[in-house]
């Protein structure tokens, strides 16, 4: 089964976010911050989606995509940000790193379920 | 709120005199002072339930002798020597006069016919800081905003934002961001107190996920409405293409756990903002001091609010792809 992996630092979004996705029968796992995440990412080849969060510590989301793509080259897992940054500059920096979308906190799951469906198939 | 926001400031009133207290409260209300009138038996304890005060306005008649008064006025000093106390004298016997270790406890004195000196004291201790109306309109907005995503079952509320220049911590738990940019550099803190949510967490499911509430549920709670508030406040407050701060400098915060006590080095008032949680049902509630510390650069002149393009505008919480 396909899965998603929840990076973020805050335990009650880890909570929020991963308990919603499961009660709508997605496999979650999660991880504390970028650098847990790369590892997570690599241990696991099922991971077809990432949710990540900006600024975490000891590795910032922006830096775990940019590591995954030079360190993954083969990977073709899809990121989006869900973050309380929204400046363009930030964007850049993401979509030059290949992620697939940009969601400003707070989460609102209904909203986006269907395409998080898609983006984990 | 309206597009003019008047800052307040919560004095005590240690002053029995009944023909001098409709002056008093007169000149209060026509300078953005709440006064709290106190008992002279119960100074101690209303002033550890206040730890968001601008100053202490003592008349020298308000206890039984003036050595008393002094006594009283050195008990305040220690415990509160950030807040100015302000000596009302009878007489016209200016501040010079006092004795030099009465010099050291009061920052001015003055009498009901000439308020003057009380006027200088809240422009030099209180209000001596511009805070742009849209910035202080725009922090309760936004944070009204995430207290009412994070607390969708509870009724947020804010008071009239105010000025302290109290340096005691409220509640047991508080969280710390620095806001830098090329017009402010400081902090935002958040204090609130655990019980108080971990009794709010018990009895409603406020927090999807959440079994049950320890105050590490509190510290990720409040962590969150920190970084959701931080998020927005740089959104709505600093351009993206803000130069930033021009220095790096930083100062030792410091904090006494036994005295509930935190400095950041600046004798700077503070601009603070206190909501409340309430939950209508069972009558239980949150209160949530914000206090903005800009102690470190505050150039208020090259504040401007970022006009969204609502062309740019994606909602929060939507997906934007790309």
């Amino acid at each position: 089964m396909a899965k998603i992996l929840v990076v973020d630092d805050s335990n009650t979004v880890r909570d929020e976010v991963g308990g919603f996705l499961k009660k709508n029968g997605l496999d979650v796992i999660t991880a504390v911050d970028g650098k847990d995440g790369l590892v997570k990412l690599k241990a696991d080849p099922g991971i077809k989606l990432i949710l990540s969060d900006v600024n975490m510590p000891n590795m910032d989301g922006l830096t775990m995509v940019e590591k995954i793509r030079s360190e993954l080259k083969n990977s073709t897992v899809n990121i989006i940000m869900l973050t309380t940054e929204s400046s363009p500059s930030m964007k850049e920096r993401g979509k030059a790193a290949g992620i697939k979308g940009w969601i400003v906190k707070p989460f609102k799951g209904e909203s986006v379920l269907e395409t998080f469906k898609k983006l984990s198939a | 709120m309206g597009d003019e926001v008047q800052l307040v400031s919560k004095v005590l009133v240690l002053d029995n005199s009944s023909e001098c207290f409709g002056q008093i409260k007169q000149f209060c209300d026509q300078h953005g002072l709440v006064g709290l009138k106190v008992n002279s038996n119960n100074v101690m304890n209303v002033l550890s339930s206040n730890v968001d005060l601008g100053a202490i306005l003592l008349s020298e008649r308000y206890c039984k002798s003036l050595d008393d008064t002094m006594e009283l006025a050195y008990q305040i000093s220690e415990v509160r020597p950030e807040l100015p106390i302000v000596l009302r004298r009878s007489s016209e016997s200016n501040f010079d006069s006092l004795p030099e270790k009465q010099r050291k406890i009061f920052c001015r004195t003055y009498t009901i016919e000439d308020m003057s000196a009380l006027q200088d004291v809240i422009d030099e201790y209180i209000f001596s800081l511009v805070y742009p109306n849209a910035l202080v309109r725009g922090i309760a907005e936004m944070t009204l905003s995430v207290l009412g995503t994070q607390f969708k079952h509870l009724k947020a509320s804010a008071e009239t934002p105010y000025i302290v220049r109290d340096r005691i911590i409220f509640g047991e738990v508080f969280s710390l961001i620095p806001l830098e940019s090329s017009w402010c550099r400081g902090y935002m803190m958040l204090q609130t107190e655990e019980d108080a949510v971990i009794e709010v967490l018990k009895l409603d499911d406020v927090i999807g996920g959440v079994d049950y509430a320890t105050f590490r549920t509190v510290n990720d709670i409040l962590g969150e409405v920190t970084n959701l508030t931080w998020g927005a406040f740089k959104t709505r407050f600093i351009a993206d293409d803000d130069a930033g701060p021009g220095s790096t400098s930083q100062v030792p915060i410091v904090i006494n756990h036994l005295h509930k006590c935190i400095s950041f080095g600046s004798s700077n008032p503070q601009l603070c903002f206190k909501y409340t949680l309430l939950d209508e049902k069972i009558g239980h509630s949150i209160s949530l001091y914000q206090r903005f510390v800009f102690n470190l650069s505050w150039s208020p002149e090259d504040f401007k609010e970022i006009q969204i393009s609502t062309d740019d505008l994606v909602d929060s919480g939507e997906l934007e792809l790309f």
